[in-house]
């Protein structure tokens, strides 16, 4: 048993911790677990602008619905297209310019800078941007595609399926390619460069290098990455809304949200469908998490 | 602290928070179940409101000396918010629906009339305006009319109409604009021959600028989206609305609006007509008129001229689209507010926001002396017009339209870009709407 003099000291300590944690939790409470708890009982509410104002508990019916209705499959299989080749392009494409850019080289600075800006832009601007870009009528990409003769006509390319969806994932991958970049340029850094040095004098090239030491160290950049590369992904709205609005053929799953929520002023349904999303994308997130414990382990 | 005392603090505060929660659910219910407009404005000249400042929140702009002579002669200040169309609505409804302050004096579209109404979002008007006031508004408060309430002040006696390019017309060796569909169809191609590359300007995106088309073009055509029980009539494949679909369908196959279209909105599409890129502005209004002439921002100014919407054997119905000022409950200066909206409805103001900002007024006695006057250019025509607007919804707005529009604002744009067939976009929106109409009975 410890002595009077630990005790009241411990308890006196105890007392000054929560003093200083309540603010906090205050503050997390109001702006986060309370919305979040409203949120919450309103997904189990029937919309109430349809019952003028009354509120009537229907379980999980509203999940139910929202989940059966064509245009949010539809959005989900659109979110996952895009968290796929997104994610992919990114880690691929952000570990190739790292890498290169790892090397000191002249003008490194200014091409670090450059990379950077489009990660610096918000993305409603770098979205009309790109919609200057693809515009049907006076769009850069069709008067190029025109001038070299590799289309007739002008193509209305957010318009389209395939292409609508894969130029809405560029501007994104463009948007975040930076982050990821730099990401994996802090990973780099953190391999010494006696590894490479041994690793030259027994022999191994920069292939084996890649391979059998930058790779392996480079693990838990990776799952940082991919976090980051894939909770971006699954909440893809400005790039879509500022280029294409809430058309069906590119809406994604947080833009399926937001119609619902907002455009539909269906809150009931809308928050359903917004905790599942929360769901699945704070699934992802503790995947990655363990992987790179278990990577640091 | 033991771990019985941390699961302790961790239960009683989620008690807590799901107590406050249901406690605010059950108790957020709007203020005016059982409207009455008699006990929230004070009796006039009772209340001195020099010093008070009200927020307004509109889609369009007010010239500022406007605005300077209402606070010049009452002392109010006006903070003037403006956004589009769609972002106002996306405002007005999140507000409205956690009862917080968003203006004291807001945009009431007709198609906000079922839902706002039904659910008591904001207050009702007919014993605070005047008798006068409210006899000169008469044919256009029915549409923010509901269960014997009117939410709104008319401000702009908004409806569909065509406007062309007459200068286009006679390069192509047309005089007059078409008065069916059939016609159309023919002088559209005439332009093209003529070097006019996408002759018609019609928004289609996926937006409520972009869908109400599809609603003048149904009307039009002679139909209704809806019978006299709201049951859904557009699905079925000899109707107007299908007739309607199918028109816009083969206008961007044939060329006659550009395919790039499915991504334009109202506004974007009207700035290219008045840009000279297209002959016809097919879906447009009497306030785009203005605009049109109005030789600082239109390149067409000497030659823009309103046609009647064409029609199956001649000129068809159109629809309104009128839009008034009204007061939410959750107002702060309602008083102010009310002052504010009889200021503008004065006819000196309305004749001002028309030569202004083209917005096109409500009051009939105004309307006539506008087009006895001559001062309405394109006056004969637009009265024409206003013969033939028809309500898109006779029984009034339904308390599901805003579900209703999103849902066809995506549908109607997907079969225009053919990722679905026609058919299946409207039966697929009838569907919902049956959806709709059974979840709110």
């Amino acid at each position: 048993m410890p002595p009077v003099a630990m005790q009241t000291t411990t308890v006196e300590e105890a007392k000054l911790g929560w003093k200083m944690v309540i603010p906090v939790i205050l503050f997390a409470t109001i702006l986060i677990l309370y919305p979040l708890t409203r949120g919450l009982l309103s997904s189990f509410q029937a919309d109430r602008s349809l019952t003028g104002g009354r509120v009537k508990w229907v379980g999980l019916r509203n999940y139910s619905e929202v989940l059966q209705d064509p245009a949010t499959r539809a959005a989900f299989l659109h979110s996952v297209q895009y968290t796929l080749t997104a994610v992919i392009l990114e880690v691929a494409l952000g570990l190739v310019i790292a890498v290169t850019l790892h090397r000191a080289f002249r003008g490194r600075g200014v091409i670090l800078a450059i990379l950077i800006l489009p990660w610096a832009l918000p993305s409603v601007v770098s979205g009309v941007l790109w919609r200057r870009i693809f515009d049907p009528d006076n769009g850069l990409l069709n008067d190029f595609l025109l001038r070299v003769h590799l289309i007739n006509l002008p193509q209305v390319w957010l318009a389209n399926e395939f292409w609508g969806r894969t130029f809405i994932t560029v501007v994104h991958v463009w948007g975040v390619l930076p982050l990821i970049c730099l990401i994996f340029l802090a990973g780099l850094q953190g391999i010494p460069e006696e590894v490479y040095n041994a690793s030259a004098v027994d022999g191994a090239g920069p292939l084996r290098q890649f391979r059998f030491i930058t790779f392996p160290l480079l693990k838990p950049a990776v799952s940082v990455a991919l976090t980051v590369g894939t909770i971006l992904s699954i909440s893809i709205f400005d790039e879509i809304y500022v280029l294409n609005g809430t058309a069906l053929n590119t809406r994604s799953i947080v833009m399926q949200v937001y119609t619902v929520t907002f455009k539909e002023a269906d809150f009931a349904h809308g928050t359903a469908l917004a905790l599942i999303v929360a769901v699945i994308t704070a699934a992802f997130a503790t995947l990655y998490i363990l992987s790179l414990r278990r990577a640091a382990a | 602290m033991t771990r019985l005392t941390n699961w302790s603090v961790i239960a009683s505060t989620a008690v807590a928070l799901l107590l406050a929660s249901c406690a605010s659910a059950d108790g957020g219910g709007s203020a005016s179940q059982n409207p009455s407009a008699s006990n929230v404005f004070s009796a006039p000249g009772t209340v001195d409101l020099k010093g008070e400042t009200i927020t307004v929140l509109l889609p369009y702009d007010v010239p500022a000396e406007l605005l300077k002579d209402f606070t010049d002669k009452t002392g109010i200040e006006v903070k003037l918010e403006t956004t589009g169309w769609d972002a106002v609505q996306s405002k007005l409804i999140v507000a409205n629906t956690a009862q917080t302050y968003v203006a004291d004096v807001a945009e009431f579209d007709w198609s906000f009339t079922g839902q706002f109404a039904g659910q008591g979002w904001v207050e009702p008007l007919e014993t605070a305006l005047s008798a006068d006031l409210q006899k000169d508004l008469t044919n256009t408060s029915g549409a923010f009319s509901s269960g014997g309430h009117i939410y709104a002040a008319c401000y702009s006696n908004d409806f569909r109409m065509s406007l062309y390019n007459s200068g286009l017309f006679l390069k192509s060796g047309l005089t007059t604009f078409p008065s069916t569909f059939e016609q159309l169809g023919v002088d559209a191609e005439k332009l093209k021959n003529a070097g006019v590359q996408y002759p018609i300007s019609l928004p289609m995106a996926a937006t409520e600028g972009g869908v109400t088309p599809w609603y003048l073009l149904t009307i039009a055509m002679g139909g209704q989206l809806f019978d006299d029980k709201f049951k859904p009539i557009f699905a079925d494949p000899g109707s107007a609305g299908a007739k309607a679909l199918a028109f816009e369908i083969e206008a961007v196959k044939k060329g006659w609006v550009s395919p790039g279209s499915v991504t334009l909105d109202d506004g974007p599409a009207f700035d290219k007509f008045v840009a000279g890129s297209n002959a016809i502005a097919l879906a447009s209004s009497p306030g785009n008129l203005a605009t049109a002439y109005d030789t600082s921002g239109s390149t067409i100014s000497g030659v823009v001229k309103p046609g009647l919407v064409p029609g199956i054997d001649g000129p068809g119905n159109s629809f309104g689209l009128p839009e008034g000022l009204s007061i939410p409950v959750t107002a702060q200066h309602k008083d102010a507010a009310l002052a504010f909206i009889e200021w503008w409805e004065q006819p000196a103001t309305t004749l001002a926001l028309f030569t202004n900002a083209g917005m096109l007024p409500c009051r009939s006695s105004v309307l006539a002396d506008l087009v006895s006057n001559g001062q309405l250019q394109g006056g004969a025509v637009i009265s024409d017009q206003f013969q033939k607007v028809v309500p898109l919804f006779p029984q009034g707005a339904p308390i599901w339209y805003s579900k209703f529009s999103s849902e066809a604002q995506g549908l109607i744009n997907s079969a225009i870009k053919g990722e679905i067939s026609a058919n299946d976009a409207l039966t697929q929106l009838a569907d919902k709407t049956n959806t709709l109409i059974s979840d709110s009975a």
